[in-house]
Order: C-alpha cells, then structure tokens, then sequence
C-alpha cells in the first residue's frame, strides 16, 4: 500500500465512523504532514490505516455526555428535592435532587448499597422518603429489580392483568404487550410460564409491564440483567424511543457505558453509617 | 380489576398442583384417622379442609405479594387485590369441601347432612382470611405455616369447653359439627353460627387492614410547572 492508498483509506473510514468531512479532512492532512515530516510511511508511523481511523474517530466525536438536546422539553413528570432515606443509623441516601421532564431519560448510576434501588422505590411509592420532597406524575410504569413477574401466569395471563388495572381490554392489552415484546426481540409463546422462562426473557416481560400502558412516567431497575449482547442494545433503543414519544424515563443501572444520550447522570455515593 | 385478578389467582393456584393435590390430601389424611367414628371422623376432616385451606391462602397471599405491591403502585386497589385472591381461594375451598361433603354423605351415617355442608362452608369462610392475616402479619413462608400450626393443632387438642378454644377462629366447626352428627338442641348451632360470625368478621376485617397497611403505596403530589 502507498501512502496516497494508506491516506485514501484512512479518510474513508473517518468519514465512515461519523466524523465531520471537514474534520476528517483536516485530520487526514495533519497525519500526511507528521509522515512527511518524519519522512517515514504512514503505515510505520501509525499503524493501519482502519485501525488508527477507528481510534481517531472515537476521540475526534463531540462529547455527548450530558450534552443538551435539540428537543423541547416536556412538563415535569418526577421533582425530587433533597431526598434522604434512613434507615436507624444507616442513611442510604442524602440530599437527592433530580428534576425530570416528559421526553428526558436519567440514568441512575453508584455502587452496590450505594441506594439506587431505594431512590427508585421512593420514586414508585413503595416505601417513603426521610425527608426531602417528592412529586411525580400519576401516571406511571414500573418494572423492580426483582420479583417483578407471577412464576404461574404466561406473558399472556401478565398482559391481561396488566391490562385490567390499567382499565385495557384484555385483546388491546395482549395486542400491545405482544408489540412491545417485538420491540425487545421476543415474540412470547402461547402456554408457557414465566418460570420456565430463560432469566432474561423474564425481565424482558417485566420491562414490557413497565410500558403497557404508555405511562408518563417509567421508572427501571436494572432492566437488563440477564439480556444477551443484542437485547440489551433494543433495550436502549426502546428506551429513546419512548422518550421521543415524550415519556420521562428513570433508568437505575450500574453500568457506565452507552449513557451518552442520557439527558442525566445522577451519580449516588455509597451508604454511610452514623 | 376484581375478576381478572380472582382468574389469574385461580390459574396459579391449579398450577401449583403438587401443593394442591397435597391440601386436598390432608383432610383425607385426617377423615382417615377416625373414620370409625362418625363424629370425630366429621370434626377432624372439617379441621383438616380449614387448614388446608388456610395454608393455600398463606402461600397465595405471600407468593403474590412482590406483584400485588407492583399492581398497586400502577393503580390497582389493594382491597381488590385482596377481594379478587380470596375470591379464588373460596372458590377452591368450597370445591374440596363439596367433594368432602359427598363422601360424608356416602360413607356416613350422619344425623343432619345439611349441618355438614353448613359447618364445611363456614370452616372455608374463616379459613380463607384467617390465611391472609397470618400471610400479611408474617410475611414469610415458614413462619407463617408455623403459625398456622400452632393454631390448627392447639385448636385441635384444647378442652372445646375452656376459654382457649373459644377464643381460637374454628371453635365454631367443634360446635356445629356435634349439632350435625349429635342428638342436641338447638343451641349448639346458635352459638357455633354466633361464633362463626365474630371470627369471620375478625378475620376479614384483620386480612383489609392489613393489606391496605401493606400494599397501599404513597401517592406523591404531582409536580408544579417549573
């Protein structure tokens, strides 16, 4: 390879992974210049050509992390202002604000005991804050960490009781949960409980019950455990999506990667004893 | 809301047909016993079908919990979730109490059948609610049953006359069934109905509490414009 065919190449593959054309012109000329100057060719100077590309691209993309969206805002669907949960001498959590629109997704992140479970359950009403002051929309969807699902009921049986509560006919409640599955990669079968479904597959439904309703608001616990490479890709997805379609979307997680579209990062600290 | 959540109970419960088929078993097990005599053949199965029917409810009542607290933080009412699992338990305890009652029909001789059927009934009555109590106040599996134990079996060896077993929730089934099988007056199912009314009563008002106090979520304020 020639270092015109190294130089060639290289740009396509800037351009490839999403850099900016001026960007990646700039780039592919700066590198030309530093082989010139060091009158060695560019493959022995940086390598190959995909593989500098690649490595380039990543750090030349914008940092999206936090960064504002190109979105009008909704109203506010979850108002958390100084939120402290004790337990005895234990305080779990100190001081929490977040304040979450329609059309926002937060991301949860800390350590284990660091009280993102707790923050949630604050969050759905399950148990109640020390202090501080919670508001949040009414209508909501929730999907815990655990337990989440009847052992004995197929996803079918789930969808309709789902359905009643939410005051859904049962066809439109199974028409819908069954649409939203898809959306996860997995079409549920006729006749089979969610005990002899893989782990995976049963938080894949959880999730599912979390949504059927188009709630306003949908808070997650770690919604992933057990998902394969893929689904935990369409879970992402799903959860832009419904953010697009104007949901806010609390998300408790304790892996830091693929936040970069989040519109909040609320780091918890660990639990502290008193 | 109340029908779906009674079907899918229902549906759960004919699902677990290991423990199923081993609380209709106990009754059985216990007519079994003291077949050879007719009164305390009645008496214990009557005993036997409130255990087993208090039992189910217990395991109902605990294995349902984590998801009747998610139905309710989503808008379901705690009273219907306890309605609609009860309405299930009743269903299958007045089923085991009717198939009893055919056998007592068949292989007994016994003074008052209508008395039998009666005294199953209300045994089913204070039995179902009498499981969720002990489900909503101990809210795990072995304790529970342990808990139920200790009343079933107390119930079971203690003088009918002294004030413990008048103040257990089945004395009721002891007094209707000597009415059902025994020459007696009437006033056998006087107290035996009174007593029926006021553990019932107890019981499902002991069983509403609790599950409100339990399942009912706080509902935060909805946020102020920003």
């Amino acid at each position: 390879m020639t270092g015109d065919e190294w130089h060639g190449s290289f740009i396509r593959i800037l351009l490839d992974q999403g850099v900016d054309p001026i960007e990646a012109q700039r780039i592919s000329e700066d590198s030309r210049a530093e082989a010139i100057a060091a009158r060695r060719h560019p493959a022995q100077l940086f390598g190959p050509a995909a593989a500098y590309a690649t490595a380039v691209a990543r750090a030349a993309r914008p940092a999206p992390l936090n960064a504002p969206l190109a979105r009008a805002k909704g109203p506010v669907v979850l108002r958390l202002t100084g939120v402290t949960k004790r337990y005895r001498r234990r305080e779990v959590l100190r001081g929490v604000d977040l304040t979450l629109h329609a059309g926002e997704v937060a991301a949860v992140t800390g350590a284990n005991g660091a009280g993102k479970s707790t923050l949630l359950d604050i969050c759905a009403g399950t148990i109640k804050a020390t202090s501080g002051v919670v508001e949040r929309t009414a209508r909501i969807g929730y999907a815990p960490q655990q337990h989440g699902v009847a052992p004995y009921l197929t996803a079918e049986e789930h969808f309709r009781l789902f359905g009643a509560v939410h005051r859904m006919g049962a066809r439109k409640a199974v028409a819908t949960g069954a649409h939203l599955a898809a959306g996860l990669g997995w079409r549920p079968r006729a006749g089979v409980v969610a005990s002899q479904l893989s782990g995976g597959t049963q938080q894949k439904l959880n999730v599912v019950l979390g949504e059927l309703s188009r709630p306003d608001l949908i808070l997650l616990d770690e919604p992933y455990q057990g998902f394969d490479q893929d689904s935990y890709l369409d879970l992402w997805a799903q959860v832009y999506a419904w953010r697009d379609a104007g949901a806010g979307v609390l998300v408790v997680t304790h892996l830091l990667h693929d936040l970069d579209k989040v519109d909040h990062l609320l780091e918890l600290q660990g639990a502290e004893d008193r | 809301m109340l029908l779906a959540i009674a079907g899918t109970s229902l549906r759960e419960l004919t699902r677990r047909r290991s423990a199923l088929l081993l609380v209709i078993a106990l009754p059985l097990a216990f007519y079994s016993a003291r077949s050879d005599e007719p009164g305390q053949a009645v008496r214990f199965l009557a005993l036997g079908v409130g255990w087993a029917v208090a039992t189910l409810a217990l395991f109902s009542h605990v294995g349902s919990r984590h998801l009747d607290r998610r139905l309710a933080v989503v808008g379901a009412s705690p009273t219907a979730l306890l309605l609609g699992r009860q309405l299930a338990l009743l269903g299958t305890g007045f089923t085991i109490a009717g198939a009893y009652l055919v056998l007592v029909a068949v292989a007994q001789d016994v003074e008052r059948l209508w008395a039998v059927a009666l005294l199953l009934g209300t045994t089913v009555l204070v039995a179902a609610p009498l499981g969720a109590v002990v489900s909503l106040a101990l809210p795990r599996e072995l304790e529970g049953a342990l808990a139920l134990l200790a009343i079933m079996a107390t119930q079971m060896i203690a003088d009918p006359e002294g004030a413990l077993a008048k103040a257990l929730p089945l004395w009721s089934t002891r007094e209707l069934t000597t009415y059902a099988i025994e020459s007696t007056g009437d006033e056998f199912l006087h107290r035996g109905l009174l007593h029926f009314a006021a553990a019932f009563a107890l019981c499902a008002c002991g069983a509403w509490a609790a599950a409100v106090v339990r399942l009912r979520p706080s509902v935060p304020p909805e946020p102020a414009p920003a």
